[in-house]
Protein backbone atom coordinates (compact mmCIF):
# COMPACT_ATOMS: atom_id res chain seq x y z
CA UNK A 1 0.00 0.00 0.00
CA UNK A 2 1.45 3.24 -1.10
CA UNK A 3 1.82 6.29 2.10
CA UNK A 4 -0.66 7.93 0.18
CA UNK A 5 -3.14 5.37 0.28
CA UNK A 6 -2.48 4.82 4.22
CA UNK A 7 -2.60 8.28 4.65
CA UNK A 8 -5.87 8.51 3.12
CA UNK A 9 -7.46 5.59 5.70
CA UNK A 10 -5.91 7.43 8.55
CA UNK A 11 -7.34 10.67 7.32
CA UNK A 12 -10.78 8.92 7.22
CA UNK A 13 -10.25 7.31 10.40
CA UNK A 14 -9.38 10.19 12.19
CA UNK A 15 -13.00 11.77 10.81
CA UNK A 16 -14.96 8.80 12.25
CA UNK A 17 -13.38 9.22 15.07
CA UNK A 18 -14.41 13.13 15.69
CA UNK A 19 -17.70 12.13 14.36
CA UNK A 20 -18.47 9.62 17.31
CA UNK A 21 -16.58 12.46 19.95
CA UNK A 22 -19.23 14.83 18.77
CA UNK A 23 -21.85 11.81 19.68
CA UNK A 24 -20.60 11.07 22.50
CA UNK A 25 -20.35 14.80 23.31
CA UNK A 26 -23.80 15.67 23.23
CA UNK A 27 -25.74 12.18 23.28
CA UNK A 28 -23.47 9.64 25.51
CA UNK A 29 -22.19 11.38 28.06
CA UNK A 30 -24.48 12.45 30.63
CA UNK A 31 -25.48 16.33 32.04
CA UNK A 32 -23.06 17.57 34.90
CA UNK A 33 -23.80 18.42 38.00
CA UNK A 34 -23.01 21.80 39.41
CA UNK A 35 -22.68 23.64 36.04
CA UNK A 36 -25.76 25.63 34.40
CA UNK A 37 -27.79 23.74 31.60
CA UNK A 38 -25.31 21.83 29.46
CA UNK A 39 -22.85 24.55 29.28
CA UNK A 40 -20.39 21.40 30.81
CA UNK A 41 -20.18 19.86 27.42
CA UNK A 42 -17.84 22.52 25.95
CA UNK A 43 -15.49 20.39 28.10
CA UNK A 44 -15.41 17.82 25.57
CA UNK A 45 -14.17 20.31 22.99
CA UNK A 46 -12.49 23.05 24.80
CA UNK A 47 -10.28 20.99 27.36
CA UNK A 48 -8.20 18.78 24.07
CA UNK A 49 -7.86 22.61 22.44
CA UNK A 50 -5.77 24.19 25.33
CA UNK A 51 -4.04 20.72 25.74
CA UNK A 52 -3.18 21.07 21.69
CA UNK A 53 -2.17 24.21 22.22
CA UNK A 54 0.52 23.73 25.21
CA UNK A 55 1.47 20.29 22.68
CA UNK A 56 2.33 22.69 20.13
CA UNK A 57 4.14 24.80 22.25
CA UNK A 58 6.44 21.54 23.57
CA UNK A 59 6.94 20.72 19.62
CA UNK A 60 7.79 24.51 18.74
CA UNK A 61 10.82 23.94 21.88
CA UNK A 62 11.70 20.48 20.22
CA UNK A 63 11.83 22.42 16.49
CA UNK A 64 13.51 24.67 17.74
CA UNK A 65 16.65 23.21 19.96
CA UNK A 66 16.53 20.84 17.29
CA UNK A 67 17.29 23.76 14.93
CA UNK A 68 20.00 25.33 17.53
CA UNK A 69 22.06 22.31 17.09
CA UNK A 70 21.86 21.72 13.51
CA UNK A 71 20.85 24.39 11.38
CA UNK A 72 18.34 22.58 9.52
CA UNK A 73 15.58 25.38 7.73
CA UNK A 74 13.20 22.20 7.83
CA UNK A 75 13.28 22.45 11.83
CA UNK A 76 12.56 26.11 11.36
CA UNK A 77 9.34 25.32 8.95
CA UNK A 78 8.85 22.55 11.61
CA UNK A 79 8.90 25.35 14.80
CA UNK A 80 7.37 27.56 12.72
CA UNK A 81 3.85 25.45 11.73
CA UNK A 82 3.74 24.48 15.38
CA UNK A 83 3.66 27.73 16.73
CA UNK A 84 0.89 28.78 14.39
CA UNK A 85 -1.60 25.52 14.83
CA UNK A 86 -0.58 26.67 18.35
CA UNK A 87 -2.01 30.33 17.67
CA UNK A 88 -4.89 28.65 16.23
CA UNK A 89 -6.12 26.27 19.10
CA UNK A 90 -5.22 29.09 21.68
CA UNK A 91 -7.58 31.12 19.98
CA UNK A 92 -10.06 28.80 19.91
CA UNK A 93 -9.57 27.49 23.43
CA UNK A 94 -9.95 31.21 24.36
CA UNK A 95 -13.42 31.36 22.28
CA UNK A 96 -14.39 28.18 24.04
CA UNK A 97 -13.66 29.19 27.70
CA UNK A 98 -15.46 32.77 26.88
CA UNK A 99 -18.39 30.69 25.90
CA UNK A 100 -19.06 29.14 28.56
CA UNK A 101 -17.58 31.91 31.10
CA UNK A 102 -20.75 33.67 29.73
CA UNK A 103 -23.00 30.90 30.37
CA UNK A 104 -21.54 30.13 33.97
CA UNK A 105 -21.25 33.21 35.30
CA UNK A 106 -22.15 36.30 33.06
CA UNK A 107 -19.42 37.99 31.44
CA UNK A 108 -17.09 36.41 28.76
CA UNK A 109 -14.39 37.81 30.25
CA UNK A 110 -14.28 37.65 33.95
CA UNK A 111 -10.28 38.09 34.30
CA UNK A 112 -9.60 34.67 36.03
CA UNK A 113 -5.95 33.40 36.44
CA UNK A 114 -6.81 30.66 33.69
CA UNK A 115 -7.89 33.33 31.22
CA UNK A 116 -5.10 35.37 31.86
CA UNK A 117 -2.79 32.60 31.29
CA UNK A 118 -4.28 31.81 27.75
CA UNK A 119 -3.94 35.34 26.88
CA UNK A 120 -0.35 35.61 27.45
CA UNK A 121 0.51 31.98 26.04
CA UNK A 122 -1.76 33.80 22.91
CA UNK A 123 0.93 36.66 23.14
CA UNK A 124 3.99 34.60 23.43
CA UNK A 125 2.93 33.00 20.26
CA UNK A 126 2.19 36.68 18.49
CA UNK A 127 5.34 37.50 19.75
CA UNK A 128 7.20 35.29 18.08
CA UNK A 129 5.46 35.41 14.76
CA UNK A 130 6.27 39.60 15.44
CA UNK A 131 9.91 38.38 15.51
CA UNK A 132 9.85 36.78 12.74
CA UNK A 133 8.02 39.12 10.66
CA UNK A 134 10.92 41.50 12.14
CA UNK A 135 14.26 39.60 10.47
CA UNK A 136 14.77 39.40 6.91
CA UNK A 137 18.18 36.93 6.87
CA UNK A 138 16.53 33.17 7.12
CA UNK A 139 19.20 32.37 9.13
CA UNK A 140 19.53 35.13 12.16
CA UNK A 141 15.66 34.69 11.61
CA UNK A 142 15.65 31.13 12.77
CA UNK A 143 18.26 31.35 15.31
CA UNK A 144 16.57 34.20 17.43
CA UNK A 145 13.29 32.68 16.77
CA UNK A 146 14.41 29.35 18.37
CA UNK A 147 16.00 31.01 21.07
CA UNK A 148 12.87 33.12 21.99
CA UNK A 149 10.64 29.81 21.75
CA UNK A 150 13.00 28.55 24.50
CA UNK A 151 12.95 31.07 26.70
CA UNK A 152 9.34 31.85 26.17
CA UNK A 153 8.92 27.52 27.13
CA UNK A 154 10.81 28.13 30.47
CA UNK A 155 7.91 30.65 31.50
CA UNK A 156 5.51 28.79 30.94
CA UNK A 157 5.10 26.16 33.96
CA UNK A 158 4.69 29.79 35.96
CA UNK A 159 1.38 30.58 33.49
CA UNK A 160 0.27 27.26 34.20
CA UNK A 161 0.88 26.17 37.28
CA UNK A 162 2.11 28.58 39.35
CA UNK A 163 0.20 32.08 38.77
CA UNK A 164 -3.59 29.64 38.95
CA UNK A 165 -2.42 29.17 42.30
CA UNK A 166 -1.79 32.00 43.68
CA UNK A 167 -4.70 34.02 43.18
CA UNK A 168 -8.44 32.81 43.19
CA UNK A 169 -9.65 31.21 40.40
CA UNK A 170 -13.18 30.79 39.35
CA UNK A 171 -12.06 27.91 36.82
CA UNK A 172 -13.08 24.16 37.88
CA UNK A 173 -10.84 22.23 39.00
CA UNK A 174 -8.35 21.20 35.90
CA UNK A 175 -8.42 16.83 34.71
CA UNK A 176 -6.14 15.84 37.00
CA UNK A 177 -6.87 18.04 40.28
CA UNK A 178 -4.40 19.22 42.77
CA UNK A 179 -5.04 16.04 45.11
CA UNK A 180 -3.87 14.17 42.11
CA UNK A 181 -7.09 12.32 41.52
CA UNK A 182 -9.65 12.39 38.29
CA UNK A 183 -12.72 13.33 39.95
CA UNK A 184 -14.90 12.91 36.94
CA UNK A 185 -17.83 10.65 35.92
CA UNK A 186 -16.80 7.83 33.57
CA UNK A 187 -18.82 8.09 30.76
CA UNK A 188 -17.63 11.78 30.40
CA UNK A 189 -13.81 10.79 31.45
CA UNK A 190 -14.25 8.48 28.23
CA UNK A 191 -15.69 11.15 25.85
CA UNK A 192 -12.86 13.17 27.51
CA UNK A 193 -9.93 11.12 26.80
CA UNK A 194 -11.42 9.96 22.79
CA UNK A 195 -11.94 14.00 22.16
CA UNK A 196 -8.22 14.72 23.55
CA UNK A 197 -7.17 12.21 20.83
CA UNK A 198 -9.06 13.36 18.46
CA UNK A 199 -7.73 16.77 18.44
CA UNK A 200 -4.05 15.67 18.86
CA UNK A 201 -4.49 13.34 15.40
CA UNK A 202 -6.18 17.13 14.17
CA UNK A 203 -3.00 18.82 15.17
CA UNK A 204 -0.53 15.86 13.83
CA UNK A 205 -2.36 15.80 10.43
CA UNK A 206 -2.52 19.38 10.19
CA UNK A 207 1.70 19.73 11.09
CA UNK A 208 2.46 17.18 8.43
CA UNK A 209 0.70 18.70 5.71
CA UNK A 210 2.97 22.11 7.08
CA UNK A 211 6.03 20.42 7.00
CA UNK A 212 5.26 18.74 3.75
CA UNK A 213 4.81 22.07 2.51
CA UNK A 214 7.76 23.61 4.12
CA UNK A 215 9.76 20.24 2.30
CA UNK A 216 8.87 21.45 -0.67
CA UNK A 217 9.06 24.59 -0.65
CA UNK A 218 12.88 24.30 0.87
CA UNK A 219 13.55 22.07 -1.91
CA UNK A 220 12.28 24.27 -4.70
CA UNK A 221 14.67 27.58 -2.71
CA UNK A 222 17.42 25.03 -3.39
CA UNK A 223 16.80 24.28 -6.72
CA UNK A 224 16.60 27.50 -7.30
CA UNK A 225 20.16 28.66 -5.90
CA UNK A 226 21.98 25.73 -7.32
CA UNK B 1 38.19 28.64 31.29
CA UNK B 2 38.58 29.70 34.55
CA UNK B 3 35.85 31.05 36.66
CA UNK B 4 37.56 33.98 38.09
CA UNK B 5 38.76 35.34 34.64
CA UNK B 6 35.33 34.55 33.19
CA UNK B 7 34.08 37.16 36.42
CA UNK B 8 36.99 39.29 35.69
CA UNK B 9 36.01 39.25 32.11
CA UNK B 10 32.13 40.20 33.14
CA UNK B 11 33.46 43.04 35.87
CA UNK B 12 35.15 44.76 33.04
CA UNK B 13 31.90 45.14 30.54
CA UNK B 14 30.21 46.11 33.59
CA UNK B 15 32.23 49.39 34.23
CA UNK B 16 32.83 49.59 30.64
CA UNK B 17 28.61 49.93 30.53
CA UNK B 18 28.99 52.71 33.67
CA UNK B 19 31.44 55.06 32.27
CA UNK B 20 29.71 54.75 28.71
CA UNK B 21 26.22 55.40 30.67
CA UNK B 22 27.86 58.07 33.04
CA UNK B 23 29.39 59.88 29.76
CA UNK B 24 25.58 59.92 27.88
CA UNK B 25 23.38 59.05 30.39
CA UNK B 26 20.79 57.79 28.28
CA UNK B 27 19.67 55.28 30.02
CA UNK B 28 19.50 56.38 33.61
CA UNK B 29 17.67 59.37 32.43
CA UNK B 30 14.81 57.43 30.04
CA UNK B 31 14.29 55.04 33.01
CA UNK B 32 14.78 57.81 35.61
CA UNK B 33 12.42 60.25 34.31
CA UNK B 34 10.07 57.91 32.71
CA UNK B 35 9.68 56.59 36.61
CA UNK B 36 9.25 59.68 38.19
CA UNK B 37 7.00 61.40 35.42
CA UNK B 38 4.58 58.38 35.86
CA UNK B 39 4.74 58.63 39.48
CA UNK B 40 3.88 62.24 39.85
CA UNK B 41 0.87 61.58 37.18
CA UNK B 42 -0.47 58.78 39.48
CA UNK B 43 0.19 60.75 41.97
CA UNK B 44 -2.06 63.94 41.64
CA UNK B 45 -4.73 61.79 39.73
CA UNK B 46 -5.22 59.31 42.36
CA UNK B 47 -3.27 60.37 45.13
CA UNK B 48 -3.61 58.87 48.16
CA UNK B 49 -7.21 60.13 49.65
CA UNK B 50 -9.13 58.97 45.89
CA UNK B 51 -8.63 55.18 46.97
CA UNK B 52 -10.93 53.18 49.63
CA UNK B 53 -9.88 51.82 52.20
CA UNK B 54 -10.67 48.17 51.32
CA UNK B 55 -9.08 48.65 48.05
CA UNK B 56 -5.48 50.33 48.63
CA UNK B 57 -3.68 47.13 49.05
CA UNK B 58 -4.63 45.79 45.30
CA UNK B 59 -4.76 49.25 43.54
CA UNK B 60 -1.42 51.01 45.04
CA UNK B 61 0.20 47.22 44.50
CA UNK B 62 -0.72 46.97 41.24
CA UNK B 63 0.01 50.68 40.32
CA UNK B 64 3.48 50.29 41.73
CA UNK B 65 4.34 47.81 39.67
CA UNK B 66 2.89 49.19 36.14
CA UNK B 67 5.46 52.10 36.81
CA UNK B 68 8.68 50.07 37.74
CA UNK B 69 7.51 47.76 34.63
CA UNK B 70 7.32 50.37 32.29
CA UNK B 71 10.04 52.97 33.01
CA UNK B 72 12.36 49.42 33.20
CA UNK B 73 10.54 48.87 29.68
CA UNK B 74 11.90 52.40 28.60
CA UNK B 75 15.40 51.78 29.40
CA UNK B 76 16.73 48.25 30.06
CA UNK B 77 16.94 47.17 26.22
CA UNK B 78 19.37 50.22 25.21
CA UNK B 79 22.11 47.74 26.56
CA UNK B 80 22.70 45.63 23.55
CA UNK B 81 20.85 47.86 20.75
CA UNK B 82 23.56 50.88 21.74
CA UNK B 83 26.23 48.08 20.19
CA UNK B 84 24.68 47.32 17.42
CA UNK B 85 24.13 51.30 16.69
CA UNK B 86 27.67 52.33 17.73
CA UNK B 87 29.06 49.41 15.82
CA UNK B 88 31.20 48.41 18.49
CA UNK B 89 29.32 44.85 18.91
CA UNK B 90 32.07 43.34 16.83
CA UNK B 91 35.06 45.07 18.52
CA UNK B 92 32.95 43.87 21.64
CA UNK B 93 32.75 40.03 20.46
CA UNK B 94 36.23 39.81 19.84
CA UNK B 95 37.45 41.35 23.35
CA UNK B 96 35.02 39.18 25.78
CA UNK B 97 33.58 35.99 25.80
CA UNK B 98 29.95 35.46 25.13
CA UNK B 99 28.93 34.60 28.79
CA UNK B 100 31.24 37.86 30.16
CA UNK B 101 29.54 40.04 27.96
CA UNK B 102 26.27 38.60 29.42
CA UNK B 103 27.42 38.71 32.96
CA UNK B 104 28.42 42.37 32.37
CA UNK B 105 25.25 43.48 30.59
CA UNK B 106 23.00 41.61 33.35
CA UNK B 107 24.50 43.20 36.35
CA UNK B 108 24.54 46.58 35.03
CA UNK B 109 20.63 46.31 34.07
CA UNK B 110 20.39 45.02 37.80
CA UNK B 111 21.84 48.07 39.26
CA UNK B 112 19.66 50.09 36.60
CA UNK B 113 16.40 48.40 38.04
CA UNK B 114 17.89 48.09 41.95
CA UNK B 115 18.53 51.98 41.47
CA UNK B 116 15.27 52.81 40.39
CA UNK B 117 13.34 50.69 42.96
CA UNK B 118 15.37 52.41 46.23
CA UNK B 119 14.14 55.88 44.69
CA UNK B 120 10.56 54.64 43.06
CA UNK B 121 9.43 53.06 45.78
CA UNK B 122 10.33 54.73 48.94
CA UNK B 123 8.66 58.15 47.22
CA UNK B 124 5.58 56.06 45.99
CA UNK B 125 4.94 55.25 49.27
CA UNK B 126 5.35 58.65 50.54
CA UNK B 127 3.15 60.13 48.13
CA UNK B 128 0.22 57.45 47.27
CA UNK B 129 0.60 56.60 51.54
CA UNK B 130 1.48 52.87 51.15
CA UNK B 131 1.60 51.58 54.65
CA UNK B 132 4.12 48.26 54.45
CA UNK B 133 3.92 46.34 57.21
CA UNK B 134 6.22 43.33 55.83
CA UNK B 135 8.78 45.57 55.39
CA UNK B 136 11.47 42.50 54.74
CA UNK B 137 9.91 40.32 53.06
CA UNK B 138 9.41 43.25 50.47
CA UNK B 139 12.60 43.89 50.33
CA UNK B 140 13.29 40.52 49.05
CA UNK B 141 10.53 40.33 46.53
CA UNK B 142 12.28 43.82 45.15
CA UNK B 143 15.27 42.32 45.45
CA UNK B 144 14.15 39.08 43.24
CA UNK B 145 11.64 40.86 41.28
CA UNK B 146 14.86 43.20 40.22
CA UNK B 147 16.84 39.93 38.98
CA UNK B 148 14.15 38.49 37.59
CA UNK B 149 13.09 41.81 35.31
CA UNK B 150 16.30 42.58 34.57
CA UNK B 151 17.61 39.12 33.41
CA UNK B 152 14.38 38.86 30.83
CA UNK B 153 14.99 42.18 30.21
CA UNK B 154 18.42 41.84 28.79
CA UNK B 155 18.22 38.58 26.82
CA UNK B 156 14.97 40.17 25.40
CA UNK B 157 17.39 43.42 24.69
CA UNK B 158 20.00 40.79 22.98
CA UNK B 159 17.72 39.60 20.64
CA UNK B 160 16.08 43.12 19.23
CA UNK B 161 19.06 43.85 18.83
CA UNK B 162 20.46 41.24 16.45
CA UNK B 163 16.32 41.18 14.75
CA UNK B 164 16.34 44.71 14.16
CA UNK B 165 16.99 47.03 17.07
CA UNK B 166 13.61 48.57 17.51
CA UNK B 167 12.34 49.36 21.02
CA UNK B 168 9.10 48.63 19.69
CA UNK B 169 9.64 45.05 18.89
CA UNK B 170 11.51 45.00 22.33
CA UNK B 171 7.87 45.71 24.23
CA UNK B 172 6.08 42.81 22.05
CA UNK B 173 8.76 40.34 23.21
CA UNK B 174 9.55 41.28 26.78
CA UNK B 175 5.80 41.87 27.98
CA UNK B 176 4.51 38.33 27.67
CA UNK B 177 7.77 36.87 29.12
CA UNK B 178 7.39 39.85 32.16
CA UNK B 179 3.44 39.10 32.58
CA UNK B 180 3.66 36.20 35.28
CA UNK B 181 6.19 37.95 36.76
CA UNK B 182 4.69 41.37 37.25
CA UNK B 183 1.07 39.32 38.30
CA UNK B 184 3.67 37.19 41.40
CA UNK B 185 4.86 40.20 41.72
CA UNK B 186 2.03 42.27 42.31
CA UNK B 187 0.31 39.74 44.24
CA UNK B 188 3.42 39.71 46.83
CA UNK B 189 3.18 43.54 47.23
CA UNK B 190 -0.30 43.27 48.35
CA UNK B 191 0.61 40.98 50.93
CA UNK B 192 3.69 42.49 52.10
CA UNK B 193 1.01 45.62 52.83
CA UNK B 194 -1.41 43.16 54.78
CA UNK B 195 0.30 40.98 56.36
CA UNK B 196 3.81 41.14 58.15
CA UNK B 197 4.56 37.49 58.00
CA UNK B 198 7.31 35.62 55.69
CA UNK B 199 4.63 32.93 55.27
CA UNK B 200 2.04 34.77 53.38
CA UNK B 201 4.35 36.44 50.77
CA UNK B 202 6.42 32.75 50.07
CA UNK B 203 4.24 31.70 47.12
CA UNK B 204 5.05 34.74 45.46
CA UNK B 205 8.60 35.00 46.50
CA UNK B 206 9.15 31.46 45.53
CA UNK B 207 7.54 31.96 42.34
CA UNK B 208 9.44 35.43 41.77
CA UNK B 209 12.75 33.46 42.41
CA UNK B 210 11.74 30.70 40.27
CA UNK B 211 11.36 32.44 37.58
CA UNK B 212 14.54 34.43 37.58
CA UNK B 213 16.48 30.97 38.09
CA UNK B 214 15.17 29.74 35.01
CA UNK B 215 15.62 32.60 33.21
CA UNK B 216 19.20 32.65 33.88
CA UNK B 217 19.81 29.25 33.36
CA UNK B 218 18.12 29.85 30.08
CA UNK B 219 19.88 32.82 28.95
CA UNK B 220 23.42 30.97 29.57
CA UNK B 221 22.78 28.82 27.47
CA UNK B 222 21.33 31.25 24.84
CA UNK B 223 23.10 34.27 24.94
CA UNK B 224 25.95 32.57 23.47
CA UNK B 225 23.96 31.71 20.15
CA UNK B 226 22.31 34.88 20.02
CA UNK B 227 25.43 36.92 20.51
CA UNK B 228 26.96 34.84 17.39
CA UNK B 229 24.38 34.31 15.19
Amino acid sequence: MTDKATAGIWHWLLGAWMLLVIYGAFFYAPTAQGFVGESARIVFFHVPQAWVSVLAFCVNLWASLRYLARRDPLDDARAAAAARLGLLFCTLATVTGSLFAKVMWGEFWNWDPRQISIVILLLVYAAYFALREAIADEERRGGLAAAYATLAFVTMPFLVFVVPRIYFSLHPDTLINVRGSIDMEPRMLRVLLASLVGFTGIFVWLYTLEVKLARVLIARQRRGES
Amino acid sequence: MSVSTLATEALAVFAKEVRSELRSRVAINAIGLFGLTTLVAVAYQIGPYQIHEQDRPHLLAALLWIIVFFAALSGLQRVFVKEEDAHTAKTLRLAARPLAVWGGKLLFNVVLLAALEALLVPLYSVLMGMHVVGVAPLVVLLAAGCLAMASTATIVAAIIARASGSGTLFAILAVPLMLPLLVMLIAGTRMAMTSPRWGDLLPALQGVGALAGVTVVASVYLFPVIWHD
